[in-house]
């Protein structure tokens, strides 16, 4: 079978198309994860591929369905955080011998093919149709989501793998080089971190509004405190420490106006969820949860890196085609699972959905007020991957769980889990899907 | 003669991820002799106060790495060393800040921690 | 130091340009506007083939900056911590450009100052456009 990325007629990128065709008829069931590690430790039973597979085979078994049942993938084949296998550097034998191999030797190991997935998970027996979706969970259910819709599938898994390496974040590579090509030469010369460009947008919404990075500090406490409830996550597996006004406010700068406790930590995972028809939901193990719609955002920057009137044009324009679609206001939402990996551009997107009423400028006086889970205002109660590490999809499973009632600790108890958002990455460029308790 | 040590936590101690070079009996060893000792890692200070207390091993201080020269404010020494495993986040902080520095490996070997 | 620069075939003008302390910015004829950085096709009319090289004024403003801390770049970590700045070009002020911003001490940045362009030398002797606060 061969397998493209999904078209752009897929994604519901403009504003004034109305109501999802599909609104309320696709359901997602199943929830899997893999465990969560730092770096690989260079085993079979660790690497990419063999935890894509956990995460695919939990999410079957989550549903309650055989895999025979499952008739469509839509995976997303990039699996890097930033670390790419030295090409100077022997694959293990071990992993090699472990796994049914595609034509690729780094399939299963720093990237994910369905032909390898396939291969090495032959209980799916009734695959008929497949997509990739680019580098993001929030971009695969955009996929699934239509692709269940448009009935070119009816069963489908979807699944998101990062593979992270030894050595350190992006220390290697053309980083490590005395001279580098032209092209790249354009934007990196100057040596910005990647969280450069948001610390910069966070720099000038401070100077607009006149706030402060330290008012940034109860989202962050918040956010670790949701994510230490997330047993899937890698800070709740292996470092369960929470922060401190004092932990966040003195640590040291990456990009001065962005801390250390400003960037998620990149991460080992992998997660699947099971998207099926409403009507085959029914019949399945866990309460369905009802898309009410899917919405992107492919604006563009015009210079080097978005200013803020682009940011707050682009989250606003995100805000009204998330509604519109979904018919629905902000008012319907109990709670927000935005992106946060980078912690400063939360507020940009709840202030585009206009979450509780609060406009451009008001965030950060907003996460002064209760932001908890326990309170009517719930702010991020995945904790995102500031609670978790970078995996871009503890959102997606928290908002599944809030709704199904089984998000454990982190089930927010100050307004009825009915209908939740989450999405992202970034304020230019994210997906963003709405999710219900009901169909309609 | 009055000495402190900092030491960095993962890729340093034998309790850090990566483990490290230099034990927990080092640490105790070099207390006994009078040594100031805590760490300085990017862990959160919390959990740095939380590590030494889950292995039941006093500490003076913990701290940030560009908190070094605050450190060295704080505590009358006449010698201030710093271990630690990178190169840009502990041994140039360390000379920024006028510690002394050695790596894990070296550290494990010193007559202070023996 | 900025690491070396090796102009690419898609680049080149960029950087020759840079050589002669000129300050060239991709330009689509059609459409009579600047993109930076310069892209196979324009960003607005989607055609690549009315892409020119216009030579710019040299001066521009400081849109914001930040101060880099923790840069993954081996040759750029003893400047630690340095201004990364962008600059909007008078010429169009959609056109940005980075900048460490020479002479200009870490976070002591004059937000909205006027900057000159000037030509520094990369680790292989490339030269690449920097800017300079008018005093
Ligand atoms: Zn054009």
């Amino acid at each position: 079978m061969t397998t493209r990325y999904a078209p752009p007629s897929m994604y519901r990128s403009r504003e004034g198309v109305g109501v999802w065709e599909h609104r309320g008829k696709v359901a997602a069931v199943g929830v899997g994860h893999s465990p969560t590690e730092r770096r690989w430790d260079e085993r079979p039973e660790t690497s990419v591929g063999a935890w894509s597979i956990m995460a695919l085979r939990n999410a079957i078994a989550d549903a309650g369905i055989t895999p025979d049942q499952v008739d469509g993938l839509v995976i997303v084949p990039e699996t890097t955080t930033g670390a790419f296998w030295p090409e100077d550097k022997a694959l293990p034998q071990d992993v090699i011998e472990a796994f049914v191999q595609t034509n690729d030797p780094l399939d299963g190991i720093a990237k994910l093919s369905v032909d390898w997935l396939l291969k090495n998970m032959p209980e799916l027996t009734n695959i008929n149709y497949s997509l990739y979706a680019p580098v993001c969970m929030s971009n695969a259910l955009n996929v699934a989501a239509q692709v269940v819709g448009d009935g070119l599938a009816h069963t489908v898994l979807v699944l998101k793998a990062w593979h992270n390496l030894q050595g350190r974040y992006y220390q290697g590579g053309q980083n490590a080089q005395d001279a580098i090509g032209g092209t790249s030469a354009m934007r990196s010369l100057w040596g910005a971190p990647a969280c450069y460009g948001t610390a910069l947008q966070f720099a000038e919404y401070c100077h607009k509004y006149n706030k402060n990075h330290d008012m940034m500090t109860p989202f962050i406490i918040n956010s670790r405190r949701n994510g230490l409830m997330f047993p899937e996550g890698y800070w709740a597996q292996h470092r369960p420490e929470e922060l401190t006004d004092e932990d966040y406010q003195l640590a040291r700068w990456i990009a001065k106006p962005a801390n250390l406790f400003d960037n998620d930590i990149p991460i080992m995972c992998a997660a699947s969820y099971l998207f099926t028809t409403a009507e085959r939901a029914k019949d399945m193990k866990q309460k369905p949860v009802y898309i009410l719609n899917h919405a992107d955002s492919d604006a563009v920057p015009r210079g080097l890196t978005p200013t803020l009137d682009e940011v707050e044009a682009e989250c606003a324009l995100t805000g009204r085609k998330i509604y519109e679609g979904a018919g629905i206001t902000a008012a319907d939402l109990s709670f927000e699972n935005m992106y946060d990996g980078f912690t400063q551009f939360h507020q940009f997107h709840i202030e585009g959905l206009g979450y509780r009423g609060i406009g451009f400028g008001d965030a950060l006086d907003f996460y002064q007020t209760d932001i908890s889970i326990e309170g009517s205002n719930p702010v991020s109660p995945s904790g995102g991957n500031i609670g978790s590490g970078r995996s871009r999809f503890w959102m997606h499973t928290d908002s599944i769980q809030q709704l199904q009632g089984r998000a454990g600790g982190r089930q927010i108890t100050g307004v009825d889990a009915e209908i939740g958002v989450s999405g992202g990455p970034m304020p230019l460029g994210g997906n963003y899907t709405v999710w219900s308790a009901t169909p309609d | 003669m009055s000495i402190l040590i900092s030491f960095d936590i993962d890729g340093t101690l034998e309790i850090g991820d990566p483990p490290g070079a230099v034990t927990l009996e080092m640490v105790k060893t070099a207390r006994a002799k009078g040594i100031l000792t805590g760490s300085c890692s990017d862990r959160p200070m919390s959990a740095q106060r939380a590590i030494w207390k889950k292995y039941g091993i006093e500490y003076d201080f913990v701290c940030y790495k560009h908190l070094l020269p605050d450190l060295k404010k704080q505590f009358d020494a006449e010698s201030y060393y710093h271990v630690g495993d990178r190169d840009d986040l502990d041994r140039k902080y360390a000379m920024r800040a006028g510690f002394g520095f050695f790596w894990p490996d070296e550290a494990a070997k010193n007559p202070l921690l023996l | 130091m900025k690491q070396g620069v090796i102009p690419d075939q898609f680049t080149a003008p960029f950087w020759s340009a840079a050589n002669e302390s000129k300050l060239v910015i991709q330009n689509c004829s059609k459409c009579d506007r600047l993109q930076h950085p310069p892209a196979q096709e324009c960003g607005q009319c989607k055609s690549g083939t009315n892409l020119e090289w216009k030579e710019m004024s040299g001066k521009g403003r400081i849109y914001n900056y930040g101060v880099v801390h923790d840069c993954p770049i081996r040759l750029l970590q003893d400047d630690q911590p340095f201004n990364v700045a962008v600059v909007m070009l008078d010429d169009d002020p959609g056109i940005q450009m980075y900048s460490h911003l020479p002479g200009t001490p870490a976070d002591e940045v004059p937000v909205g100052a006027e900057v000159r362009v000037v030509f520094e030398e990369t680790a292989n002797g490339q030269k690449v456009p920097e800017w300079k606060v008018v005093t």
